[in-house]
């Protein structure tokens, strides 16, 4: 009898907001993709099931359960060591969630977890401007600010799993409070709550008039949009988030020596209000011999396609499993 | 029929400010011999290149022969192990960028490898120290300066261009002490041997009780550490804020990394719990929550000297052999 080989498997991203989950081929092609919204469920063990229902209900309409390989599934806060998500800052799910564990149980197939850094990275080394670099960082800017580095062509998870949390390295010591208990963190700088934290901290310094003061519900999109009309205070905020950002990518490399950092996510498309500043601070920080040797470079993958991408590059990696064999 | 043999020799070389140290060590790390001569300050690195091809020679002349030496390995500061080059040392008599490898090489008729101190005795702790069966680590030496190599999957990993690892270098400090290199506020201008003597005048000046560091005319950390132990409320001061800006680098480096361990060594690390115990709190007060006490602070079990010849010799066994001869 021919054994069949599937050429099929399953991406799925877990975002704070959204989740969205694709059936991709071989070659990174989306065939079918749907999404639903994560924090509908305050309970992990009802999320895992609606989750399940759903992909068997993507796969069952697009050529079945027996086309599908395996899951691979990008989700923050995960450690691919363990499989589980672990004390996440900002999910509404707490302690140790064994995600990989529950998924698979569920449907019967293997699941691979991976943070959504590191799968970041994946997609944009299997797909993306990663693609042929040997040693690289890739840094997430969004809600949360998270890193992946790679050496030698390959994902550097750590002992644990938790390699790469650039985000929860302290900037200013005794700094703001952030989500993960410590203070200082980067992520309480860079990352959107950071940002309009320091637009808030410059409006109060001084009376200058702001477009920003007109503006109910600040978000690092609005102040972006602000920047562009030419508002001082806005074009400051972003300035001064791009010096921490400088910094603390300058201490990063000079760690890693990679040749190229990537960055990724919606704040890495506050251009150059957010990278001239960036760039200044990192040149002027970084290890003098690495001096104007590392690329910066904006990702210009879809945030979306890139993680689902990713996922399923991921899924590709683990053994294939099945109850029914 | 001709026999193969195989070589079980190699010769390691320890280049340091002051001293350069050689030795013949055998496959198990058995020191066989060693000899020592000053490094100088001759800017010519074709003389020092000469004279210590003429070391080597006489010292393996009198041990086993040329041909029972494989290769050859050197640790030396601010060395390149991708390009075998010395690259723009700060504290070196040579500047610029120094083939020291080819160099020597083509003197000896020899395989050589160079790497840094902190490559070398990463090496040399995986091979026969406390890092032996780690998978993943960080060595630090804090000394002069303040240096590190990762170790990745039993591997050392050298970054794009062989940099990876400089910890000293990254900002403890925005705007902070003006370092050698350039840039200001690196970890290594508040946690080396200046770094301490720095520290200790500003804690003098800040703070009014007496203390026996006023006293001291020529200051050391090691004296420092001395007076930590006599209860001198200043001395140990100055430890714990050396011991606290440390583990804020070691945090964010752990954040990053991950590593099982960090392996402390270098003068800087003798001073013990004085150093560590403010490092392992301030280490554990900013590194991300979920690696919190999981990292293990571990001294080296080595004499300085030794883990520098140790590890160049691992260093030398890493290069494919070589002869001018075959």
């Amino acid at each position: 009898m021919e054994e069949e080989v599937k050429s099929k498997v399953i991406g799925v991203d877990i975002s704070i907001e959204r989740t969205t989950f694709a059936i991709v081929d071989i070659r990174g092609h989306i065939l079918a993709e749907d999404s639903f919204v994560t924090s509908d469920y305050l309970d992990a063990n009802e999320y895992v099931t609606a989750l399940s229902e759903k992909l068997y209900m993507l796969m069952e309409a697009n050529g079945g359960y027996e086309k599908i390989r395996s899951i691979g599934i990008s989700a923050p806060s995960v450690s691919s060591v363990t499989g589980s998500i672990t004390n996440a800052a900002n999910l509404q799910w707490k302690g140790e969630i064994p995600l990989a564990a529950l998924v698979r149980d569920r449907m019967g197939m293997a699941v691979a977890v991976g943070n959504d850094a590191h799968v970041s990275a994946l997609g944009e080394y299997a797909y993306g401007s990663a693609h042929g670099l040997k040693d690289f960082m890739i840094v997430s800017l969004g809600v949360g600010v998270g890193s992946c580095f790679f050496t030698q062509g390959r994902e550097h998870t750590g002992t644990d799993g938790f390699a790469g949390e650039f985000g929860h390295c302290c900037v200013v010591d005794d700094g703001r409070e952030c989500g993960c208990g410590n203070k200082g963190c980067i992520e309480s700088y860079v990352g959107a709550n950071g940002i309009v934290r320091t637009a808030k901290d410059l409006m109060l310094e001084s009376d200058e008039p702001s477009l920003m003061r007109d503006i109910e519900k600040l978000t690092p999109k609005v102040i972006f949009e602000c920047c562009e009309k030419g508002d001082a205070m806005a074009i400051e905020t972003y300035r001064r988030t791009g010096k921490v950002l400088g910094l603390g990518l300058a201490n990063y490399a000079s760690l890693i020596n990679p040749q190229a950092i990537i960055l990724t996510g919606g704040i890495s498309h506050a251009g150059k209000f957010l990278m001239e500043p960036c760039r200044e601070a990192f040149e002027k920080h970084v290890f003098p011999n690495m001096r104007g040797k590392v690329k910066i470079v904006i990702s210009r993958m879809d945030n979306r396609e890139r993680d689902v991408l990713g996922a399923a590059t991921l899924a590709w990696e683990v053994p294939e499993y099945s109850l029914f064999k | 029929m001709t026999h193969e043999s195989i070589k079980t020799r190699v010769v390691a070389v320890d280049i340091q400010i002051d001293t350069t140290t050689l030795a013949v060590i055998d496959v198990r790390g058995n020191i066989l011999q060693t000899e020592q001569f000053a490094t100088g300050t001759d800017p010519n690195i074709g003389d020092f290149s000469s004279i210590l091809s003429e070391r080597v020679m006489t010292l393996v002349e009198g041990n086993g022969g040329y041909e029972s030496i494989r290769s050859l390995g050197i640790c030396c500061p601010s060395s390149n192990f991708m390009t075998g080059c010395i690259e723009n040392a700060p504290n070196l008599p040579w500047k610029g960028v120094v083939p020291l490898a080819a160099m020597i090489r083509d003197r000896l008729g020899l395989a050589v490898a160079l790497g840094n101190n902190a490559h070398a005795r990463g090496l040399g702790e995986l091979a026969f120290g406390v890092a032996h069966g780690m998978k993943n680590f960080v060595l630090l030496t804090l000394g002069g300066g303040v240096g590190s190599s990762i170790f990745i999957d039993g591997q050392f990993y050298s970054g794009t261009d062989g940099f990876a690892g400089e910890i000293g270098h990254s900002c403890a400090k925005h705007n902070g002490r003006q370092c050698g290199c350039g840039n200001k506020g690196c970890l290594e201008m508040y946690c080396s041997k200046k770094g301490i003597l720095l520290t200790a005048q500003e804690v003098m000046e800040e703070r009014t009780e007496p203390s026996k560091m006023r006293l001291t005319e020529a200051l050391t950390p090691e004296l420092i550490v001395t007076f930590c132990e006599m209860g001198d409320e200043l001395a140990i001061e100055t430890m714990y804020r050396t011991g606290e800006m440390l583990g804020i680098g070691l945090a964010n480096y752990a954040t990053i990394i991950n590593p099982e361990a960090f392996i402390f060594t270098g003068s800087v690390s003798h001073a013990g719990d004085w150093l560590l115990d403010p490092a392992w709190d301030s280490f554990n007060a900013h590194v991300f929550h979920n690696i919190k006490s999981k990292v293990k602070f571990l001294p080296s079990q080595f004499e300085e000297r030794e883990a520098n010849l140790l590890g160049a010799s691992v260093l030398a066994w890493n290069v494919k052999e070589y002869s001018l001869f075959k």
